[in-house]
């Protein structure tokens, strides 16, 4: 996973507003940092219509239901037969069904729209637990130093040297057992994909984040602080966190789509949310066998993780970029 | 689908000698040679040339002693001469292959006689004359800890001194080989009549025991690598006897085995070569290959709805269907309430669109809706009501009758004519192809009448081995379940899988878990039964009386789809499911 | 330097029996599957079962079964070394199966790295150049799409569209075609959808990040100092922007080779590639624990070695860095 530009000293955030007062571009009010970087965002037209693209996503997967009933489509997981020919084989777009049904005569437009709920729900809560762990990990390495460091870093390089995919798919399938794993915690379904999410985001999140740490832990206002006798947990918290805001929210946006796509490629390869649920890679999955006569089953998922991915992608971006205004726009 | 690992769809047909015909003196089954159409025995095939059949994966095993899939089935007929055989045209009568003639069966069905035939070889290098001795073994090994052959138990384990888990080299003193061509078998049981069946099966191929059992001592056994045949075809190997045509899961290559006496044999062999490339997943595109090519024929998988229907519609004499002795059913565990009630079961039956559930597969074509249990083409079929059925009403209706669905509600408490209650029921299904479809349909069906029920998908080995085969699993409803007949006895359909003596702790196939004292004490004494007939309608009673109790929804008969290229003139084996390829020709 | 490699050869050791002893626990200890009862058949008696268990050694305390597999692999703890164990499925031996689906793999792999490679280095560094340019919207814009769509999404599009039996521009060998060429020059054109389709999404990784990276060095003292020194603007770019950029690129490289090798289990399913990602991909869903293994060991390590190549090739690209 690599996750695009360095946004290497977010500290610049500061300096910018610096910059503008000097060349007498602005009035002399001061501005906070964040709303010097929302301006920013705001003026990246591109981003700007990927973040309100993620928003309408957000609220059809809220809203999944009525939308489709107001469209006039089934609901995901009705089975209409009379929708498939003598073979079982599906029909496509139609008057009655927009994008077509799968093999099983369900709506396709439906379970695009459902599908949205799955990848988005799995997408923010994996990655939201991965960036805290990875942060408090992250944290702790490289502030403790030493010893602390060398068992956690060292963790996180054998975490690294697991091929992801087939630690998840074994993860998965060993969990499939009666009573899952961890006491029935994690189970075939969401609870797995989000499991694998984090065992395969926390280590480069933690990495980044340490790497942060340590060259955060050396400025002069840690020491300050230091030197006027507070606690490390006090400096951790009050110092050494808030500096590392922007990064991890740079991250975390680099960090979802990545994980929108690992969830649709689990459910691609068997092991992800359980039918009859609907999620886009599972979708492609059946896809694979039929792609060439029901085109529309391969088009309307892949167009819609496209799309998902490519907005989350250009958000984070823009993100990046407003927080570094020495780097030219992207895009 | 992966034909070769794939429970439901083992078409391993084993045809059992009808027992008894033999005394009467009545049995001939070797009328090959005059059908000419694809169905059976071609006319005429001209020899010569390399055949190609496309598989996905691999034979389970490349061991005959130890293959129980039909795809290790189908290369064992080709380069192995069992006890006895059987034709294309014809999957109920056996013939004798290696044996002489037909079995010898004593009153009280604990002896067994078989002579065999003179002249047959090993191939190189063993290069000898087989002898009785050589079948004394390859009995005697399925039963070693190296081996563990998963059918000698079942059907060979009532032969005196047989004990599964033997060391290599265990001899069984219940086999006797007065001479070099008998073999005598003695029973504990009187269980002579299923034996017969299995001497059908690839176990009972010969096998050298000066060769193999340095092999046989290693843990697991080498000799599948290092096999030798006795048919006309062998897998390629080299002078030590190493078996370089086997690749595991790229290919199978075999040629001919220049030992092979065509007059000792009762199949023409036409085709030189055989050659099976492994790992052609993508099923459309390997079944285009076979219809728009040369000289090829499918593996072990079925062409998919969408190339069937190109198929009827363009080139429908390239298809084939072959049913196969093998059906699919739904069970319901009638220890786990509300399954427990018979009326209820019947219900379910009754109210079932059992059409959808044939549409995941392809619809019509690919088979018949059940009236009963016993499949086409077994001896008890026609006995049991053939395709009408016994006139079951709950039986009667292929995509479902509401109204007497719920009728049979209420005889069962509910008054409202379909399921009240809130529990969560569990069904396991397998997450693997085809199969899932099939597992959502039923799904669907069960909550149209009612019952709220939690789909669990896992693969299939799992779905197997760790929940719809244990009993302490408890799962209600196992959606993906069937079952294929060993050998064209209808025991080997109903007993493994209706018997309540047979419910195991763990490898149960009976699962719907139907325990029933009287019906097990019928089908404990139709196995020692001895003739033909007697058998067939023995067990179609018993068949009646199962399909009565509704243990499961039956919604399969399967028919086996089957392609080739324009040149090849097919010979569609019953008994094995798929094409045969010692008959098979290409022009 | 030598100290340095030594270290880390142990460090590699290690982490490889950890990746066995993970692997070995979540399908051992875990069990949803059972592979006796799966061997045995179709009516599996209890003696069966338990004749099969013992075949296998599965009723051996757990920790004997690790260490006998560990001991089988290594060479020189009394046998030959190097058993990976039997499949269970097919009984044949794991190690000759995963050798004989490793070129494919490595085929697959060293393709498309040398695709994406020609390609995205030199997309990189013109957009980073030409920033705000035309061409630099343009390509980034592709690039991003390029990254957005999930792999099998685009092989499946790239099928649909010019796979030569079913496409609707008939042009190159499609899904399958791998196993059925004859000689390097077929295997090759089979494997030309696959090598853009896996390339695309690294290219564009490489491109942007290149761009990301060449842009913010061009913006550095030193840079400045170059061409007030009067270097032209090539020399500049290519001697001093590149050389300090291109490093972290190594290491992704490494990294990214090591995981493809490790198995490109969607482009292979999609393109029906019989590469080691789609043998360990059927043995996980079989439950076929010795290959699996075997094939995650391949995979780790792989990784793992990659990993400590880019390590020491650092220390001679860079000399900052001291061991």
């Amino acid at each position: 996973m690599s996750t695009g530009t360095g946004a290497s000293d977010l500290l610049h955030a500061e300096d910018s507003g610096l910059d503008q007062m000097v060349r007498g571009e602005q009035a002399v009010a001061a501005r906070s940092p964040l709303q010097l970087f929302w301006r920013r965002f705001r003026r990246d037209k591109v981003a700007m219509t990927a973040l309100v693209f993620i928003g309408i996503l957000i609220l059809v997967a809220i809203f999944a239901g009525p939308i489709t009933r107001l469209f006039g489509a089934p609901a995901p997981n009705v089975q209409q037969t009379s929708a498939l020919d003598s073979f079982g084989l599906p029909s496509g777009p139609s008057s009655e069904h927009l994008f077509g049904v799968d093999p099983l005569g369900r709506d396709v437009f439906s379970r695009v729209l459902y599908g949205a709920q799955v990848s988005l729900t799995v997408a923010f809560i994996g990655t939201g637990m991965s960036v805290v762990i990875g942060v408090i990990l992250g944290t702790i390495a490289a502030y403790y130093r030493r010893w602390v460091d060398t068992v956690i870093a060292r963790t996180l390089d054998v975490m690294l040297a697991f091929p992801v995919l087939l630690l998840g798919l074994g993860l998965a399938t060993a969990c499939s057992g009666e009573d899952g794993c961890v006491g029935g915690l994690i189970q075939p379904g969401l609870s797995v994909v989000i499991a694998i999410i984090v065992i395969a985001n926390t280590p480069y999140v933690a990495r980044i984040i340490r790497g942060q740490v340590l060259s955060l832990r050396e400025k002069e206002f840690v020491e300050a602080s230091r030197s006027l006798g507070a606690s490390n947990t006090r400096i951790m918290f009050r110092d050494i966190l808030p500096n590392l805001v922007a990064p991890i929210i740079v991250y975390a946006t680099l960090f979802i789509p990545a994980n929108i796509l690992l969830e649709a490629a689990l459910s691609f390869l068997g092991v992800g949310v359980q039918p009859p649920r609907a999620s886009w890679g599972d979708m492609l999955s059946d896809a694979v066998s039929i792609f060439d006569s029901a085109w529309w089953f391969m088009f309307f998922p892949g167009m819609a993780l496209l799309l998902t991915v490519l907005a989350f992608n250009l958000v984070g971006d823009g993100l990046q970029d407003a927080l570094n205004p020495k780097s030219t726009k992207s895009s | 689908m992966r034909r070769s690992f794939n429970w439901t769809l083992i078409l391993s047909v084993l045809l059992a000698l009808t027992l008894g015909v033999a005394a009467c003196g009545d049995d001939e089954g070797d009328e090959g040679g005059e059908q000419g159409t694809s169905q059976g025995t071609p006319a005429e095939g001209k020899k010569g040339g390399t055949l190609t059949a496309l598989w996905t994966d691999d034979v389970d095993n490349i061991d005959c002693g130890i293959t129980y899939y039909q795809m290790g089935f189908q290369v064992c007929s080709a380069t192995q001469k069992a006890l006895y055989g059987y034709e294309p045209g014809d999957a109920v009568n056996a013939v004798p292959d290696l044996a002489e003639s037909d079995p010898q069966i004593s009153e009280d069905g604990k002896t067994v006689t078989v002579t065999i035939k003179s002249g047959v070889m090993f191939s190189p290098p063993v290069d000898r004359e087989v002898t009785s001795a050589d079948v004394k073994y390859a009995i005697e090994r399925g039963f070693f800890n190296t081996i563990n052959n998963g059918y000698a138990g079942a059907y060979l384990g009532d032969i005196e001194g047989a004990e599964v888990g033997a060391d290599p080299g265990t001899e069984i003193p219940g086999i006797e080989t007065p001479d070099d061509r008998t073999i005598v078998f003695n029973l504990a049981k009187g269980t002579g009549g299923t034996l017969v069946g299995a001497l059908a099966l690839p176990l009972s191929a010969p096998v050298p025991k000066e060769y193999a059992q340095e092999f046989d001592k290693q843990q697991p056994s080498a000799y599948g690598q290092n096999q030798v045949a006795t048919g006309p075809y062998m897998i390629e190997n080299d002078e030590s006897g190493k078996a370089i045509g086997y690749q595991a899961g790229r290919r199978i290559h075999l040629v001919r085995n220049p030992n092979w006496n065509a007059e000792t044999d009762f199949r023409p062999a036409y085709v030189d070569e055989i050659d099976m490339p492994q790992g052609n997943d993508d099923t459309t595109v390997a079944s285009r290959k076979i219809l728009e090519g040369q000289s090829m024929i499918n593996g072990d998988f079925d062409p998919d709805p969408a190339i069937l229907k190109q198929v009827v519609s363009n080139q429908e004499e390239l298809l084939t269907l072959i049913p196969g002795g093998a059906g699919r059913w739904i069970a319901m565990n009638t220890t786990i309430p509300p399954f427990d009630n018979v009326d209820l079961r019947r219900a379910v039956v009754a109210g079932f669109d059992r059409e959808a559930m044939r549409l995941t597969r392809g619809g019509e074509l690919i088979g018949d809706i059940p009236t009963h249990i016993i499949p086409p083409e077994m001896p008890g079929f026609e006995e049991a009501g053939g395709l009408e059925g016994p006139g079951i009403d709950f039986m009667s209706n292929p995509a479902g009758d509401t109204e007497l669905s719920a009728e049979y509600f209420r005889k069962a408490g509910y008054e409202s004519g379909k399921y009240d209650g809130t529990e969560e029921i569990l069904m396991v299904g397998t997450s693997d192809g085809v199969a899932q479809k099939a597992a959502e349909v039923a799904k669907e069906n069960f909550e149209k009448m009612g019952f709220k029920i939690r789909l669990r998908l896992v693969t299939q080995d799992s779905m197997y081995t760790k929940f719809c085969n244990e009993p302490k699993a408890k799962v209600a409803i196992c959606p993906n379940v069937g079952w294929l007949k060993d050998f064209s006895d209808p025991q080997t359909y109903l007993d493994p899988t209706f018997n309540g003596d047979n419910i195991l702790e763990t490898g149960n196939v009976n699962w719907s878990q139907l325990d029933v004292p009287e019906l097990n004490q019928e089908m404990n004494e139709a196995k020692l039964l001895t003739d033909p007939q007697e058998r067939a309608d023995a067990w179609a009673e018993i068949d009646r009386k199962v399909t009565e109790l509704a243990p499961a929804v039956f919604w399969l008969w399967d028919k086996s789809p089957t392609i080739r290229s324009e040149n090849v003139i097919g010979a569609a084996s019953g008994y094995i499911g798929t094409w045969d390829l010692s008959f098979t020709s290409v022009n | 330097m030598a100290a340095y490699i030594v270290r880390r050869l142990l460090w590699v050791i290690f982490l490889l029996f950890v990746v066995t002893l993970v692997t070995f626990t979540v399908f051992t200890v875990l069990p949803a599957a059972d592979p006796a009862v799966l061997r045995a058949g179709r009516q599996p008696s209890p003696e069966l079962v338990a004749s099969i268990r013992e075949q296998f050694g599965l009723d051996d305390p757990y920790i004997v079964q690790f260490l006998r597999y560990i001991g089988d692999i290594l060479p020189f703890l009394g046998g030959d070394g190097f058993n990976f164990g039997y499949s269970y499925q097919s009984n044949q031996e794991v190690l000759p199966q995963i050798l004989d689906r490793l070129p494919a793999t490595m085929f697959l792999t060293v393709g498309a790295v040398v695709l994406w490679l020609s390609i995205g280095i030199p997309i990189g560094m013109i957009s980073a150049v030409k920033t705000g340019s035309w061409l630099d919207r343009l390509t980034m814009g592709l690039a991003l799409i390029a990254i957005s769509a999930p792999v099998y999404f685009l092989g499946l599009v790239a099928l649909f569209l010019f796979d030569d039996s079913i496409g609707r521009f008939p042009l190159l060998p499609g899904s399958g075609a791998y196993q059925d060429a004859e000689n390097v020059l077929g295997k090759a054109e089979a494997l030309i959808m696959p090598w853009c389709v896996l390339a695309a999404a690294f290219a564009a990784i490489y491109a942007r990040f290149l761009r990301g990276n060449l842009i913010d060095t061009m913006q550095e003292d030193y840079i400045r100092t170059a061409r007030a020194k009067g270097l032209s603007e090539r020399r500049v770019i290519f001697r001093h922007g590149v050389r300090s950029a291109i490093t972290p690129i190594v290491t992704l490289l490494g990294l990214d080779i090591g995981i493809l090798l490790g198995g490109a289990i969607l482009t292979e399913t999609v393109f029906n590639i019989q590469g080691i990602g789609r043998f360990a991909y059927e043995a996980i869903v079989r439950f076929d624990l010795p290959v699996i293994q075997g094939t995650v060991l391949f995979g780790a390590f792989f990784i793992v070695i990659m990993s400590l190549l880019v390590d020491i090739l650092y220390a001679f690209i860079d000399p900052r860095v001291r061991y």
